[in-house]
């Protein structure tokens, strides 16, 4: 009886320090622990350490986000400068981070920053680490309680369709409309019209199809390399307010040279002075599609396409170099973000794809009209005022992570 | 009637129009026509002032004196109308 009595004593005794323990434990967590979070509106890192940051503060009780933004907020910019200098620290790019006296520049992965950022948090708790940002000023400027990039309804309702998530549907219509605007542009679609003028005068139909297929192919790859290209540009510099309001003043520009051709270009018409160019090309072609060596002829058919394309990537007016800066913001993996271009491509060469195949199988040029160049100029136009406005005043508006 | 037909291998909107034409003169054998090429035929081009625009369409009456002129891509109905209507000219 003595040792069943002894046992329960010593269990509740067990039990009592555990208690205890625990108690402790506790008491050491809930001192509060800061975290500082420096973003900017329209920065796609940012979105993403941001829903990080939002779980954590869910998982941990005892921690305190500070969500400073320094686009709109003065203070928070003299902040992050007292405490990139107080830590050695390059305070030029956000997200900027710090914990304790640890400090995180940029945004990875939840895997890799992230799980530094919970190391640091996890340091704080256990060795009172002191809060560096919080000695600098008190109290700390509060930034408003804005949801990052949702200024735009995740879901929407639409009749019959039922629940759209609107994330899922507004970065594949956009890449259509704007690769199927850019894709009627008469700029892209002029070489395509000579190269089928002159491939008509061929006695040989099968060296017709391979050198119009060949070109069409080389003037998507070299368009996707320029648009990869643009995409990783974004993605390293990240959604920073200058480079976006200097795409911004791009697109008013594509919007104000679009509504201009449509508004001042009749259709169809073209410029006898400043043509020279065109003349250059169209002898090239001419050499090339006479060409007596396949081989030579086709090599020299390919380098002309990414002349030409490259050359013509200007007159695109900064349609792709727009859609590159969405896309970047929007903070997909790698594989979606190939594959929206990928689409983008596509679209962007569907109509080259069908004015060659109607022109190979009837050998005639009927049917083609400048038209929907105008009406490309038209809608185009538009659409880059619009999304000009939008970089510069409402980015988040733009931004579909 | 005579229509003169300005235009060059590198413009598009000639492009476009070339088989308009070819289906009009088809439909209307009568009407005669004459294509000069804007860096071939200097000569047609700086007699009829073709400096500025392309394709041009110089429309022609009996006297050789002209009476229309048009630039860029025109549907070929509206060719077809003006036609029909300076047929007799």
């Amino acid at each position: 009886m003595k040792r069943i009595f002894n046992f329960i004593l010593f269990c509740i005794l067990l039990f009592s320090l555990t208690i205890s323990v625990s108690f402790a434990i506790d008491s050491n967590n809930t001192e509060k622990i800061n975290v500082y979070f420096f973003w900017a509106h329209g920065c796609p890192h940012c979105s993403a350490e941001k829903v990080f940051l939002d779980s954590l503060e869910q998982r941990y009780d005892n921690i305190i986000i500070h969500r400073l933004e320094i686009t709109t907020n003065y203070e928070n910019v003299e902040l992050l400068k007292r405490v990139g200098q107080e830590l050695g620290a390059d305070f030029g790019s956000v997200p900027f981070t710090v914990v304790g006296k640890q400090y995180f520049i940029g945004w990875y992965n939840e895997e890799i920053t992230g799980k530094a950022i919970e190391e640091a948090i996890k340091c704080v708790m256990e060795n009172h680490c002191p809060d560096i940002v919080g000695s600098l000023t008190t109290p700390i400027t509060p930034a408003p309680q804005q949801e990052v990039g949702e200024a735009i309804p995740k879901n929407i309702t639409l009749p019959i369709i039922g629940n759209v998530e609107t994330k899922s549907v507004s970065l594949p219509i956009l890449t259509i409309l704007i690769g199927a605007l850019d894709g009627f542009n008469p700029c892209a679609m002029w070489v395509l019209l000579f190269l089928i003028t002159l491939l008509f005068g061929m006695k040989n139909k099968k060296k017709m199809w391979i050198f119009g297929t060949v070109f069409i192919a080389a003037s998507a790859f070299v368009y996707f390399m320029f648009m990869a290209a643009w995409l990783h540009l974004f993605l390293f510099i990240g959604f920073v307010v200058w480079i976006r309001i200097a795409i911004g003043l791009v697109a008013l520009w594509a919007g104000y040279y679009n509504l201009k051709e449509y508004f001042t270009n009749p259709a169809g018409v073209c410029k006898v002075t400043g043509e020279e160019k065109r003349r250059r090309v169209f002898d090239s072609l001419k050499k090339i599609i006479q060409e007596k060596h396949f081989l030579v002829g086709l090599v020299g058919l390919i380098v002309l396409a990414f002349a030409v394309n490259m050359v013509e990537l200007i007159c695109s007016a900064g349609l792709p170099v727009v859609y590159t800066q969405i896309l970047a913001a929007a903070n997909l993996p790698i594989w979606l973000y190939y594959s929206y271009l990928l689409l983008y491509i596509f679209i962007f060469m569907l109509d080259d794809l069908i004015v060659f195949f109607i022109a190979m199988y009837t050998l005639q040029l009927t049917g083609i009209s400048s038209k929907y160049g105008r009406a490309s100029h038209l809608i185009g136009g538009a659409i880059m005022l619009l999304v000009g406005i939008l970089l510069i005043l409402k980015p988040e508006w733009l931004m579909f992570g | 009637m005579k229509v003169l037909k300005f235009g060059a291998v590198w413009c598009s909107g000639c492009l476009i129009m070339k088989p308009r034409w070819q289906e009009i003169e088809k439909e209307n054998p009568w009407l005669k026509t004459e294509y000069y090429d804007f860096d071939k035929d200097k000569e047609v081009v700086s007699k009829w002032g073709i400096d500025k625009d392309l394709p041009t369409f110089v429309f022609l009456d009996k006297t050789d004196k002209e009476f229309l002129r048009l630039h860029g891509e025109i549907a070929k109905e509206e060719l077809l109308k003006i036609i029909n209507e300076n047929k007799d000219k």
